[in-house]
């Protein structure tokens, strides 16, 4: 077995991390508006990533110029709690894997602050990166290219726990554990190439490889999208059940809506780089606030064939996000867009609701949990916005 | 943290039962296997490795002294007793020279290659790997090497430095650096962007760590049979800087330098002036298919 292992300990000093403006000052990440009232406390989250931002420069020109900047990551604000899978959904493009990467370190953000387990992480102090991937794996969407084609499957799972001195004996008798533990049978496995393996007994090795260094979090980027249904349903009852053993806290990407409600706690809604919507799988579900997020969803398909959807809910492609649109990004295909939304950029905020609605209790209720960590960035939901719909601001 | 909970008795058993695997059938052996269907590379093969022997054991197998001279026996046609593959213009066995030949016109080929394989492999890595500025300083310079054709800048090379099988080689070593480097440069940036790098570093991996156990063995494989097929490009290189007088001297048996000296004789005994030549082409023509053959062979997808 492998030790635990020291944690890490609290770097203090945010010096090197460039701290990105933050213009909200402390909005809400971890709900909170309502106060204590009756609502136990929320834990600290495990991973908390503030003003998170990377544009990418696209280069041009004979002299290899910056001539413009793609905003994939623009300023995203994200908390994951010990124990919750938090889902991110939204179009191709948007961010997601992006994100995945900027928070496994692996590409370097422009800005953002990544606070693991209640420390700072430096993106130059390379003991603390090491340490943050022993507890931080990540699960990639294609099978094959993320297995070394040269080596047999089993030496790429005792390769993390070798680069972190475990020995030998120890990394091939932790890789035997692991293929039990996802299912494959060792003395069928562990000499084989990912050539001889199908897709989901190689996504399920490359689940045993972010497993072997007994991490505490796991990103898995559009970990299931690339297997056929059958096989995907297995893989994800596959991760829910390692999270109930382990004791585990997934970051869940992915495009499926469906796969996202299935496995989710919580779920964050991107768009072309930002954070449009996050709550908990329930309130973006079933009360979602954003009109990004209701043309998502409209756009499930539907097994009850009296609700067909006659027009598609939203036309056309994103934006590009080279030169992003001013205001609220998504403005150029919402419906409900209004003056406001061409000019100020929406800030993520609680939701409050334009009056009834279909939002059961609200801050009155004694269901102090609902709801309150239901954030949105809409002006149609930001009380004095300037937005037509929007609701009066009244004194509370 | 313990992940034992987790292994239920059966799965238990199932790891008792790992400790007698199943071995799934190497890289090696599959890559033996395919060799083994292929017989024009298994051809290849085998007139490669003959050569390379009677080379290396020319002091025992060849006939006679390769210097040894006789006015009397001067450009006997192929065929003449005691002399199986006739007599070149100063009388010597053309048989026991063709063999003691290989010795030079192999080392003399190949060897260029084992240099450039070392140089422009390592800078190809570590431009691929690195990428950025140091890609871009690395391939600039490489790209002005390339500026020449492989040909004049060998003889250029050898021409400044002067004769001899040394400077030979450092000429031919410097003609074959960029391509090689280029190579490895491209290969490398492709497996560099692939998510088991990423996984890699994910695991808290350093970059060193990342070379020796991903991206070597996926890298080398492409770049050694890329290497292979220059090899015939190297010897006919080389014999040519010899037969320019570039290379070898007088009266060391080499291929390039028979082909020279004989070249007068064509007119008079063209089947024994022509064959140095043959050697040359039927050297670089099986290191070109073996490299081909080999190709296929390790290609793990197909």
């Amino acid at each position: 077995m492998i030790g635990g292992g020291g944690r890490a300990d609290p770097r203090g000093g945010g010096a090197g991390v460039r701290d990105g403006a933050d213009p909200r000052g402390g909005a809400g990440l971890q709900g909170g508006g309502t106060g204590g009232r009756g609502a136990p406390p929320l834990p600290p989250p495990l991973l908390e990533v503030r003003g998170l931002r990377k544009h990418f420069p696209v280069r041009g020109g004979i002299l290899n110029r910056t001539v413009a900047r793609v905003e994939a990551v623009d300023d995203v604000d994200l908390a994951v709690r010990p124990g919750e899978v938090l889902g991110i959904v939204g179009e191709s493009g948007c961010g997601k894997s992006t994100t995945a990467r900027l928070l496994m370190h692996l590409i370097r953000a422009d800005a953002g602050r990544v606070t693991f387990d209640g420390a700072l992480v430096r993106a130059d102090d390379a003991a603390g990166l090491r340490e943050l991937r022993r507890q931080m794996q990540m699960v990639f969407q294609d099978s094959y290219s993320s297995l070394n084609p040269r080596l047999p499957i089993e030496e790429t799972i005792m390769f993390g726990p070798k680069v972190h001195g475990v020995s030998a004996e120890a990394a091939r008798e932790r890789a035997r554990e692991l293929f039990a533990l996802v299912g494959l049978d060792p003395a069928q496995f562990i000499r084989r190439y990912p050539h001889e393996l199908s897709g989901g007994q190689r996504q399920r090795v490359n689940i045993a490889r972010a497993l072997a260094l007994e991490p505490r979090l796991l990103i898995l980027d559009e970990a299931v999208s690339a297997l056929d249904k059958s096989v995907e349903a297995q893989v994800l009852n596959l991760l829910l059940a390692l999270r109930r053993e382990l004791g585990l806290t997934y970051i869940f990407i992915s495009h499926d809506l469906d796969v996202v409600q299935y496995m989710s706690d919580r779920v964050l809604v991107m768009y072309l780089g930002k954070v449009v919507e996050i709550g908990s799988t329930a309130d973006v579900y079933e009360r979602m606030q954003h009109p990004y997020t209701e043309a998502l969803l409209s756009a499930m398909p539907s097994m009850d064939p009296d609700r067909r959807i006659e027009r598609p809910p939203l036309a056309g492609d994103p934006p590009n996000p080279i030169n992003p649109p001013p205001g609220c990004r998504f403005h150029t295909r919402c419906r409900f867009a209004d003056d406001v939304c061409r000019h100020a950029e929406p800030r993520l905020a609680p939701a409050q609701d334009a009056g009834g609605g279909d939002r059961r209790g609200g801050e009155d209720s004694e269901d102090g949990a609902e709801g309150r960590d239901h954030l949105v960035a809409c002006h149609m939901r930001a009380a004095g916005s300037g937005h037509g719909r929007a609701p009066a601001p009244v004194g509370r | 943290m313990t992940t034992e909970p987790a292994l239920d008795a059966k799965q238990r058993a199932a790891v008792d039962a790992a400790q007698v695997a199943v071995r799934s059938r190497g890289y090696w052996t599959t890559v033996a296997l395919r060799i083994r269907d292929d017989k024009v590379t298994l051809l290849c093969g085998v007139v490669l490795l003959l050569i390379l022997l009677s080379a290396v054991f020319a002091d025992l197998i060849a006939l006679a002294d390769p210097y040894k001279a006789s006015m009397m026996q001067r450009l006997k046609p192929i065929g003449t007793a005691g002399y199986p593959l006739g007599a070149d213009e100063m009388g010597r066995d053309m048989l026991t020279r063709l063999i003691y030949g290989g010795r030079l016109s192999l080392f003399m080929g190949i060897s260029p290659i084992v240099f450039a394989l070392a140089i422009g492999g390592s800078l190809g890595l570590v431009a691929g790997f690195l990428g950025g500025r140091v890609n871009m300083l690395i391939m600039r310079v490489m790209d002005v090497f390339y500026a020449f054709p492989s040909v004049l800048l060998a003889v250029a090379i050898s021409g400044a430095l002067g004769a001899g099988i040394g400077n030979a080689i450092v000429s031919l070593t410097l003609v074959f650096i960029p391509p090689i480097t280029r190579v490895t440069e491209s290969v490398t940036t492709g497996v560099r962007s692939l998510d088991y790098v990423e996984a890699a570093r994910a695991s808290g991996a350093g970059s060193l760590t990342i070379i020796r156990v991903h991206v070597l063995s996926n890298v080398l494989g492409p770049v050694f049979i890329y290497a292979t097929s220059l090899i015939s490009v190297s010897i006919i290189l080389a014999s040519g800087l010899s037969f320019l007088g570039l290379g070898t001297e007088p009266p060391e048996p080499e291929w390039g330098l028979m082909l020279n000296t004989l070249r007068q004789s064509i007119y008079v005994n063209p089947w024994v002036a022509a064959l140095p030549g043959a050697m040359i082409f039927l050297t670089s023509l099986t290191f070109n298919l073996l490299s081909d053959g080999l190709r296929s062979a390790m290609d793990v997808r197909l």
